[in-house]
């Protein structure tokens, strides 16, 4: 009775403590409203989401999900802590870790007034499995909404292709793994520790399994929102490298355990390929530096290590074929998204995205050249000519389109003057024709 | 002998029977016409089982010769899987057959062939008894009628149809579509006076719409009938081709020209490139070292004319790509081809020596391992065409075939997979991979083996656990 007491006692000033930092985040933590503008229906159209993000600084930076808000947006909202409402900006996205950090309007905040507390980050690297941790956001709109759980792992490695709105994720970052609860909206609000520091920033949970939900860890998010407040952008390298986890084949290759990452795949055309790299050579080391890819949660840094090399530098890769150890040069190039540029060319009905090497290179495309047609208009001239989606165009009015610069020049010929325009398409590789009709 | 002929007989009267109040010397057509078509039943032998197919046939000739249609075989198999070939006379039991041998296929007009052997003989009548001096079309509501054949456990008893023509078309074959199903699959169809008409061909399916008490928006269904068919190809599509006899089971030669993606002009894109009333084909890929690359057609050249003349026209537009490779097909390695082609504003004529195509995907040497559970087969120039890989990079084998939950399956080989190395060794050819398999199947003490595979144009390494 008595030793419980004193416990208490002394658990009283440090729970305290944990009850301000708290609560201090609590305050930090916001709803984001956004509407947007889609391309893929052969016009323009707008649609609205919701999701959560927390505010780090004094100037209003917010950090949310890429998969939240998007270069798509055209109008931010915030909602405070204090329930005021204030719009923001996007200061830049990454989808890779489906990152985005936001702005609060800082003219609108000093003009009204408007208070608003911000949140630390924690130390990631520090978790363990079972550590109680709550998740704060607006599932399903229900603002302010906090669950608990606990970290049920702590380096969970997933590569999805199409995991941000169609734009890859995963490859760069593990990820933390809780069983808070987590559903539609919490995404973009932080993960946190008893005392309220934000240790990861929720972002998906699988659909229709009981609370297995991941988070990017906040050693990750830390670097992307510095790179993204510094340059807008994260500027990654690529060299085309597809590497595989080596586990258990290294007897095969004759090699010492934890040394090397195996190369599922060079990617055609690709400086790892011009190089004389190919599918089955082991990388044993960066410039110098041996790389380790015995189990799949260790690729994910070595890719980061290659993509965090400034774009145009030159690597030296030392590499095993079979029993000979060689080395080549790579010069880093920027790594693309597979995910073209979207636009719609609305008098035509028609919605485009420009193809990618990636999309090139998945489709045996003799180059990353193009349009894919991602939608049409019913009714309009596209659709009433028989363009459809997955179609590639390659040529309009007998000019080979390669960018959707030329394409915007064509389509600006046809606004200002229409005509009957010839339009070349690919699809499966069949070559077909179509006249867009004013 | 002499049972089974009763039995025959007894059938054909019951049939008769029910029809002698309509017309009354049809039942006399009927008994006839029952003697030219067959039931048949082959097996296919694959890695694992043995598939019995049932098809229809129809008698060519005096010499025993049957076709049936080529939907019956899977074109993954090679002629050497099909075995066991049965002819069963409609309505006869079905202990009693006969043996028939397998002669081939036949690329133009999709048949394949087969010899009954020559005690059925004297039991079967061609069809080409039935055929009437210059095969004439039938006319739009002419009634015509065919047989149809039940299935195994009914000993294919035949039983009658018939119809009414609803609209002629030509899909380039001319072909009489009729208000309800006429035959069987690839059966026969005969006039009021017993003449021949035409062949039934299948893949005529009808779209119905299917609504529920709960979704009223209805989604469209379409539905097959892979017994009867009411899609005549006429008699002179059929008659001057019962000749073509294959060759050998492979059906080899087979006239290439090497010419893919024949899209046919949208009539208004034919209007906008001012072709006069016209139609073109768009040659979309040129294959490499085909005798259309050698007589230099281009990638977008447009066909406007073939032999000649100009590209039929056809409704729908895009039947003029089945007229030309039909065209192709119907001619011989050796013989030449002009085309009149638009290359930009450029008209001009190519003339190209057809050959015989390169080994087909079904003719490949292929070998199955049953412990590592694959069948890798020779990588052949379709794979190469398909996968747009060039002609100096077609090496490796195929995984045929991969047998579930066997190593290489678990291992995460599939189907189609284009191996180019095993055990870090680059495979240079078929007779190579399967001496290398070979010795790694006959190793016991083996623990695994490494390959590398290709799929989509992405290479992966895949560790095959032996034990």
């Amino acid at each position: 009775m008595l030793s419980g007491l004193l416990l208490l006692g002394a658990t009283l000033p440090a729970e305290g403590a944990m009850k301000r930092g708290f609560n201090r985040l609590l305050d930090a933590v916001v709803r984001i409203d956004v509407r947007e503008v889609e391309y893929d229906s052969g016009t323009r159209r707008f649609s609205a989401g919701v999701g959560s993000g927390v505010i780090l600084d004094a100037n209003g930076l917010i950090l949310t999900n890429a998969h939240v808000a998007s270069p798509n947006a055209v109008e931010i909202n915030v909602t405070l802590a204090s329930l005021e409402r204030v719009g923001a900006r996007l200061v830049g996205w990454d989808h890779w870790t489906d990152l985005a950090v936001l702005q609060l309007d800082q003219s609108e905040v000093s003009r009204r007034r408007l208070t608003f507390a911000h949140a630390a980050f924690g130390d990631s690297t520090k978790l363990h499995p079972g550590q109680t941790v709550y998740a704060v956001g607006t599932p399903h709109g229900l603002t302010r909404t906090v669950t608990r759980g606990i970290i049920s792992n702590t380096r969970r490695y997933f590569a999805d292709a199409q995991g941000v709105r169609g734009y890859e994720t995963g490859s760069f970052n593990t990820w933390l793994q809780t069983d808070a609860a987590i559903n539609p909206g919490n995404s973009g609000g932080p993960l946190v520790t008893e005392d309220g520091e934000v240790i990861g920033i929720n972002s998906r949970s699988y659909l229709g399994a009981d609370n297995l939900s991941f988070a990017i860890p906040a050693d990750v998010a830390r670097r992307i929102m510095a790179g993204l407040v510094r340059d807008g952008v994260i500027r990654r390298s690529y060299i085309g490298l597809v590497p595989g986890a080596l586990q258990d084949l290294e007897g095969f290759y004759a090699l010492e355990l934890n040394t090397g990452l195996l190369i599922n795949s060079v990617d055609t055309g690709s400086p790892a390929a011009r190089a004389g790299l190919r599918g089955g050579d082991i990388l044993l080391a960066i410039d110098g530096r041996p790389v380790d890819g015995r189990f799949p949660e260790q690729l994910p840094a070595i890719q980061n290590l290659i993509a965090s090399q400034p774009v145009g530098a030159t690597l030296k890769l030392a590499y095993r074929r079979g029993t000979e150890n060689r080395e080549g040069a790579v010069m880093t190039e920027p790594l693309e998204s597979r995910v073209g540029e979207p636009w719609a060319f609305e008098k035509w009905g028609l919605s485009v995205r420009s193809v990618s090497r990636t999309y090139a290179r998945e489709n045996q495309l003799a180059a990353a050249a193009g349009l894919i047609v991602i939608g049409v208009q019913a009714g309009y001239p596209a659709a009433v000519a028989g363009l459809a989606r997955g179609d590639i165009i390659t040529k309009i009015d007998g000019q080979p389109i390669t960018s959707l610069d030329e394409a915007r020049q064509a389509y600006a010929a046809y606004e200002a003057k229409p005509a009957p325009t010839l339009v070349e398409t690919s699809r499966n590789h069949r070559v077909s024709l179509y006249v867009l009709k004013p | 002998m002499i049972r089974l002929r009763l039995a025959f007989l007894s059938l054909a009267l019951a049939v008769a029977a029910g029809l002698s109040a309509q017309s009354p010397d049809r039942q006399a057509l009927w008994a006839e016409r029952v003697n030219c078509v067959v039931a048949i039943e082959f097996f296919t032998e694959t890695e694992l089982d043995r598939r019995p197919t049932e098809v229809f046939g129809v008698v060519a000739d005096d010499a025993g010769t049957i076709i049936f249609p080529a939907a019956a075989v899977n074109p993954r198999v090679t002629a050497s899987q099909l075995k066991d070939f049965r002819v069963y006379l409609p309505g006869t039991p079905v202990t009693a057959y006969f043996a028939a041998t397998y002669l081939g296929p036949d690329e133009y007009t999709g048949w394949h062939f087969i010899r009954v052997e020559e005690k059925a003989r004297p039991r079967l009548v061609p069809v080409t008894r039935f055929a009437r001096p210059g095969n004439p079309a039938p006319a739009i509501a002419e009634e015509l009628w065919g047989i149809g054949l039940r299935k195994k456990d009914e000993d294919f008893a035949p039983f009658f149809l018939s119809s009414r023509v609803a609209i002629i078309q030509r899909l380039p074959q001319r072909t009489a579509v009729l208000a309800q199903d006429v035959a069987g699959q690839g059966m026969p169809v005969f006039d009021a006076t017993g003449g021949f008409v035409g062949l039934t061909v299948g893949g005529f399916g009808q779209t119905f719409v299917q609504y529920s008490a709960r979704d009223r928006g209805g989604l469209p269904v379409v539905m097959v009938n892979p017994d009867e068919s009411s899609a005549v190809t006429l008699a002179e599509e059929v008659l001057p081709h019962l000749g073509r006899v294959p060759q050998n089971p492979e059906g080899r030669p087979l006239a290439w020209l090497g010419a893919n993606g024949l899209e046919p002009l949208d009539p208004e894109v034919a209007a906008f490139m001012k072709l006069g009333g016209q139609t073109g084909l768009v040659v979309s890929e040129v294959l490499e070292g085909s005798p259309a690359e050698k007589a230099g057609l281009r990638e977008r050249d447009i066909i406007l004319t073939f032999a000649g003349a100009p590209l039929p026209l056809y409704k729908p537009d895009r039947v003029v790509a089945a007229y030309l490779d039909r065209e192709i097909d119907r001619r011989r390695p050796g013989d030449t081809v002009t085309l009149g082609v638009l290359r930009g504003d450029q008209r001009m004529e190519i003339t190209a020596t057809l050959e015989d195509a390169p080994t087909l995907p079904r003719e490949a040497e292929r070998r199955y391992f049953d412990f590592v559970g694959l069948t890798v087969r020779a990588f052949t120039y379709a794979d190469g065409a398909v996968r747009r890989a060039k002609l100096a990079s077609h090496r490796g084998v195929i995984a045929h075939f991969v047998k579930a939950n066997a190593p290489a399956s678990t291992a995460g080989l599939r189907m189609d997979d284009w191996i180019k190395e095993i055990d870090g060794v680059p495979v240079a050819d078929f007779a190579g991979a399967a001496a290398q398999l070979a010795a790694i199947e006959a190793d016991r003490a083996r623990s695994e083996f490494v390959v590398l595979v290709d799929r989509g144009g992405e290479t992966a390494v895949l560790r095959v656990k032996l034990k």
